[in-house]
C-alpha cells in the first residue's frame, strides 16, 4: 500500500506528542545548562560554559558516574545469569509451562514502591523475614543492616532491581531461544552430544545476538532506574548508592540548583547516546561479518 | 522426547527455585498483611499466619488517603492507556504496514526516546508544565505517561501486525474500501491481542510511575499510589501491618487485570522481541 500522506497523517500525532513531550525539554535542558538557575521558576543569565567546567571539575559528577557502572555491571551480571537459567527452564515443555510464562513476571508489574515495602520489610533489622532466617540458620549472630554500609547497601539494591527485573529479560531472552530451530538439537542429539555440549554449541553461539541487543538496552534501562534507589537508599548511605539519576534528581530538587542538574543531565545524555550509538554500530559490523 | 532422571530432577528444581525466589516475597507480604501486630515483629517468623485482622486494612482506609490515591491512580492509568493506544495503533501501522520516505530513521528515533532517562527531561518538563498551569494536575501525569509508554508500545505492535497476512488488506483495497475502514473493521479485531498488551503496558507504566507523579503533582489529595504510599512510609512510625496492608493493595489490581489479560501481554514480549 503505497500512501504516503496516509502514513505521514498516522505518525505524526505520535511523533509530534513525543517531540513535545520528551524532544523540546531536552532542548531546554541544553539551553538551562548554559545558564545560572536556580530555584525552579527564577530567571537565569548566559555563563556559558561555567557550568560544565564545575561539574566536570568537581569530584560529585565522576563519583556517581563510578558508581553507576558499578550498578550497571552488577545489574548485568546478576540478572543475565537469573534470567538466562529462567529462560532455559521455561523453554521447556512442562505441564503449566503457559501458566508459569505468564505469572513469572509479576516482580515486574507490581509498583516499584510496593517492591520497596517489601524488601525493606524482609530486609529489616527488627522483626522481617531474612535476619531471623539468617539468624535461625547460625549463618550470622546478629541481624545484618543491609542497608548501612555503602556497599553493602549498593550490593542490595543490585538484588533486589535484578529481583524486579529479571523475569522481564527472562521473557526477551526466551523470544531468542524459541527461535531456535528444533531440528538442531534433534540432530546434535543424535551425533550424541550431551545437554553441556547442546548448550554449549547450539544455544549459547545462537543465542548472541539477543544477548547483545538484551546488554545494550539492559544497559540503558538499569543505568535510568531511580525510584528504587531513590526510595530506598535515597542515595546514601554517604553517597554509596549515589548513582547520576540520583544526583540529578537531588541537586535539581533537594540543592535547587537546576542548571547544574541541568548539565549532569546533558552530560548523561552525550554518555548514553555515545554507548547506544558505539555498541550499535559495534554489533552491525559483527553482523556483517558473519 | 524423554527426558532423563537428571534431567527432569534439573528441571523442576530449577522450576521450584524460581517459584520460591518470586512467590515466597509475596506470600509473606500478602499473608504479614492479616497477621496481628505482634505476630508481625516476632522473633521468630511465622510461615503460615497463626492469627487473622483486618485491623492493617481498616486502618488504611481511616488513617490515611489510600483510597484517594488508589482512585487517582485509577483515572490517570485509565486516560494514559487510552492516549497510549490510540497514538500507537495508527503509528504502528504506518511503520510497520505502509512505505514512506525517513520511515526507518523516524522508527529509530522513537526507539531512541525510550532509552533515555526520564529525570533528564524532568527538570525542563516541570518549567513547561508551570508555565500552562499543570502542575498539580493529573492530566500532566497523563501526558507524560503516555509519552514513556508511547515507544515501546509502537515496538511492541510490531509482531501483532505482522501476524495479520497481507492479503487481507489487499483483497480489502481491490474491494474499494478505504484504509480508515480496513485499519477499524478488519484489522482491529484481528490484533486485538496486540491492542490488549499495548494497553496493559501503557496501563503498568502509569500504575507504577514515581519520579513525575513524586515532583509534578503537589497536593495530597491528588496523589497516586506511588507516591501517597511512600508518604505513608515516612508518615508513620514504620507501622508494617499498616505497610503490608497497603501493598497487598496496590498489588491486587494489576494482578486482576493481568490474570485477564497477561497471557497476551507475554506473548507480545516474547513473540515481537529483539529484531
Amino acid at each position: 500500500m503505497k500512501n504516503t500522506t496516509l502514513a505521514f497523517l498516522f505518525v505524526s500525532p505520535a511523533l509530534l506528542f513525543l517531540l513535545a513531550v520528551l524532544g523540546w525539554p531536552l532542548v531546554q535542558a541544553v539551553i538551562l545548562s548554559f545558564q545560572d538557575v536556580g530555584v525552579i521558576g527564577s530567571e537565569g543569565h548566559f555563563i556559558g560554559l561555567d557550568n560544565y567546567a564545575a561539574v566536570l571539575g568537581g569530584g560529585g559528577f565522576w563519583y556517581a558516574f563510578g558508581r553507576s557502572i558499578v550498578w550497571v555491571l552488577g545489574n548485568a551480571i546478576v540478572q543475565t545469569a537469573l534470567a538466562l537459567a529462567t529462560a532455559l527452564i521455561l523453554n521447556q515443555k512442562f505441564p503449566g509451562v503457559k501458566i508459569a510464562r505468564t505469572w513469572v513476571i509479576l516482580t515486574w508489574i507490581v509498583p516499584t514502591v510496593v517492591v520497596v515495602i517489601i524488601w525493606r520489610w524482609l530486609l529489616s533489622t527488627s522483626g522481617g523475614m531474612i535476619n531471623p532466617l539468617l539468624v535461625q540458620a547460625g549463618i550470622v549472630e546478629r541481624p545484618v543492616g543491609f542497608f548501612s554500609g555503602r556497599d553493602s547497601a549498593m550490593a542490595s539494591l543490585v538484588l533486589i532491581n535484578s529481583w524486579r527485573w529479571f523475569p522481564f529479560t527472562a521473557l526477551m531472552m526466551l523470544a531468542g531461544l524459541t527461535r531456535i530451530p528444533g531440528d538442531l538439537y534433534e540432530a546434535a542429539r543424535i551425533d550424541g552430544a550431551g545437554t553441556w555440549q547442546r548448550f554449549k554449541r547450539i544455544t549459547w553461539p545462537l543465542l548472541q545476538p539477543t544477548l547483545m541487543v538484551l546488554g545494550v538496552v539492559g544497559t540503558l534501562l538499569s543505568f535510568n532506574v531511580f525510584d528504587v534507589i531513590w526510595l530506598l537508599t535515597a542515595g546514601g548511605p554517604s553517597g554509596g548508592t549515589q548513582t547520576l539519576p540520583v544526583l540529578i534528581y537531588e541537586t535539581a530538587f533537594k540543592g535547587y540548583r537546576l542548571s547544574e542538574a541541568a548539565t549532569i543531565s546533558v552530560l548523561t545524555s552525550i554518555l548514553l547516546m555515545g554507548f547506544a550509538f558505539l555498541t550499535t554500530r559495534a554489533m552491525t559490523a559483527t553482523e556483517a561479518s558473519r | 522426547m524423554k527426558r532423563s532422571w537428571r534431567q527432569a530432577s534439573a528441571l523442576y528444581g530449577g522450576l521450584a527455585a524460581l517459584a520460591l525466589i518470586i512467590g515466597l516475597p509475596f506470600w509473606w507480604v500478602v499473608t504479614g498483611s492479616i497477621k496481628l501486630p505482634r505476630e508481625i515483629i516476632q522473633r521468630e517468623p511465622t510461615m503460615i499466619p497463626h492469627s487473622f485482622t483486618l485491623q492493617h486494612f481498616e486502618k488504611l482506609l481511616q488513617a490515611s488517603d489510600f483510597p484517594v490515591y488508589l482512585l487517582n491512580s485509577v483515572i490517570v492509568a485509565v486516560f494514559s492507556t487510552a492516549f497510549t493506544v490510540l497514538l500507537a495503533l495508527p503509528a504502528a501501522y504506518a511503520f510497520f504496514r505502509m512505505e514512506f520516505p525517513g520511515r526507518n530513521t523516524l522508527y529509530r528515533t522513537i526507539l531512541l526516546a525510550y532509552a533515555f532517562p526520564g529525570v533528564v527531561v524532568l527538570i525542563p518538563l516541570y518549567g513547561l508544565f508551570a508555565k500552562v498551569g499543570l502542575i498539580d494536575s493529573p492530566v500532566a501525569l497523563v501526558i507524560v505517561n503516555v509519552a514513556l509508554a508511547l515507544p515501546f508500545s509502537i515496538w511492541m505492535m510490531r509482531s501483532f501486525l505482522a501476524t495479520v497476512p497481507r492479503e487481507i488488506e489487499e483483497a480489502a483495497v481491490v474491494d474499494g474500501a478505504p484504509t480508515t475502514t480496513i485499519l477499524l473493521r478488519i484489522l482491529m479485531p484481528l490484533i486485538a491481542p496486540g491492542i490488549a498488551s499495548v494497553a496493559i503496558f501503557a496501563f503498568i507504566s502509569s500504575w507504577t510511575e514515581y519520579l513525575f507523579a513524586s515532583v509534578l503533582i503537589v497536593s495530597d489529595a491528588r496523589r497516586t499510589i506511588p507516591v501517597g504510599f511512600a508518604g505513608i512510609i515516612g508518615q508513620y512510625q514504620i507501622d508494617w501491618g499498616l505497610l503490608l496492608a497497603g501493598a497487598t493493595a496496590a498489588i491486587v489490581p494489576v494482578v486482576a487485570l493481568f490474570a485477564f489479560i497477561g497471557r497476551w501481554f507475554v506473548s507480545g514480549l516474547t513473540e515481537g522481541a529483539v529484531k
